[in-house]
């Protein structure tokens, strides 16, 4: 009988438990981790091209095109990653600077520089032309960090 | 009474700047390419640079953009050879004073955000070529705003007190038992580059806890956290020595996120401006910090 009690009683503390992280968690969380999915692939486009920049490997078409799609997929719900209400996460960490929400334009603005330099690269057809347009897209991931990232330690 | 008398006594020759004489200053001959590459190593633009508004290049270090710091706003100083309103009439020893020694020409504390505490174990010869390059620029006239601290006449007396405690003037020293590039990136790191200002964390007083030495902690501004430096290939940061001169050169160009956020990507961008030696030198001196 008192070992039954004992069970209801841990099993209705866990259950509490769950509720309560489950309670926890909420939007704001789901768009921190939707944009860390998509920087997540941004790092994917980087793995490519950083061993072609530094000749390491020839460039490959094929799997600058796989990366870029995979970056397409994480981040097309962009827009929707910044909202005001996202500034903290319920329970996820974010590195994201309160400045993105202060000067809104102004990181737009830096998005905006990025996805310019980004379109450019996306046309290059051949190592030279990926030379030349990938720097562009590395000083805007730069350029964006460096104003609008916390730094992480 | 008389303890509190006596107190205010102590506090009152602790705290009283004390500038060096003209005698401790050589005679030389400012080598100008030497300044430069020490005007970038020592990462003087990132804070005295000027605002966009005020219509001055940007690439002249004019002064004036707003510092945030725990104890207020500060207005960097514009240090263009302008007489008025830069540094056009500073002596050797008036520049020597305020890099080493950390007072301003009007014989005040200056508030070591100005990091004069790393700047003071530099070789006064390369101190002085960074003075003989800036003489070089082309000089602005920019008055800059005040700092904004609350009781600063007081703080910057009260700082004599802190320099007692947590300033040492000493010049830096090489270890024989190292290459001659190992010692050029310690002197580098340690003196101009002042990395462990911001890699270091600080003590309750506000000093570098050299226990803690490069090993990162709170940022300074307040927000996120600055990364230790230590151990960097042993942490997987980097491959080698190759490798993070590749990430000082390049940034994240090359996909080395860890060179901006927080400030380090204004000293990366002075970094890239160093010749390739010279990074060599602070790659060894860094990867041998286990």
């Amino acid at each position: 009988m008192f070992e039954r009690v004992k069970t209801v009683i841990a099993a209705s503390s866990l259950g509490l438990v769950v509720m309560a992280t489950a309670a926890l968690a909420g939007p704001a969380d789901d768009a921190i981790k939707a944009r860390q999915a998509c920087m997540k692939a941004h790092g994917g486009v980087m793995a490519v091209a950083v061993p072609v920049m530094k000749g390491e490997k020839p460039f490959d078409a094929a799997a600058l095109k796989a990366a870029h799609d995979k970056e397409d997929a994480a981040c097309a719900g962009w827009d929707g990653f910044w909202a005001e209400n996202t500034m903290q996460g319920e329970t996820a960490e974010t590195w994201a600077k309160p400045e993105i929400w202060a000067d809104m334009a102004g990181f737009q603005a830096a998005g905006g520089a990025w996805y310019e330099a980004d379109q450019k690269l996306r046309a290059a057809t051949d190592e030279a032309s990926f030379k030349a347009t990938f720097p562009a897209v590395g000083k805007g991931c730069q350029d964006c960090h460096e104003k609008f990232r916390r730094p992480k330690g | 009474m008389l303890l509190a008398a006596l107190g205010l006594l102590a506090f009152w020759l602790v705290s009283a700047p004390r500038p060096l004489s003209a005698d401790a200053i050589p005679a030389h001959t400012p080598d100008l390419a030497n300044g430069e590459k020490l005007y970038h190593a020592s990462g003087c633009h990132s804070c005295h640079l000027p605002t966009a508004a005020s219509g001055i290049d940007t690439a002249l270090p004019a002064g004036g953009t707003p510092l945030k710091t725990p104890i207020g706003t500060l207005y960097p100083p514009n240090i263009t050879p302008d007489p008025e309103t830069g540094i056009g009439q500073w002596s050797d020893l008036d520049f020597v004073n305020a890099m080493q020694q950390g007072i301003g020409r009007n014989g005040s504390h200056l508030i070591p955000a100005f990091p004069y505490t790393s700047y003071a174990r530099m070789k006064v010869e390369d101190v002085l070529d960074i003075k003989g390059y800036l003489a070089t620029l082309a000089p602005m006239k920019n008055a800059v705003p005040s700092h904004e601290v609350f009781a600063l006449p007081i703080v910057r007396r009260g700082l004599g007190a802190w320099k007692w405690i947590g300033f040492d003037d000493g010049k830096f020293k090489e270890d024989p038992a190292q290459s001659a590039a190992w010692n050029r990136g310690a002197y580098l790191v340690n003196g101009p580059g002042h990395c462990n200002e911001c890699h270091t964390p600080r003590s309750l007083l506000m000093t570098s806890d050299m226990s803690r030495f490069l090993a990162g902690g709170p940022h300074p501004e307040g927000d996120g956290k600055v990364p230790s430096i230590r151990n960097l290939v042993g942490r997987g940061k980097y491959k080698n020595a190759a490798d993070l001169v590749l990430a000082f050169q390049n940034g994240e160009i090359l996909g080395y996120e860890d060179m901006s956020s927080g400030g380090m990507g204004k000293v990366q961008a002075n970094l890239a401006k160093l010749p390739e030696d010279d990074l060599k030198a602070i790659a060894e001196y860094l990867l041998s910090l286990k």
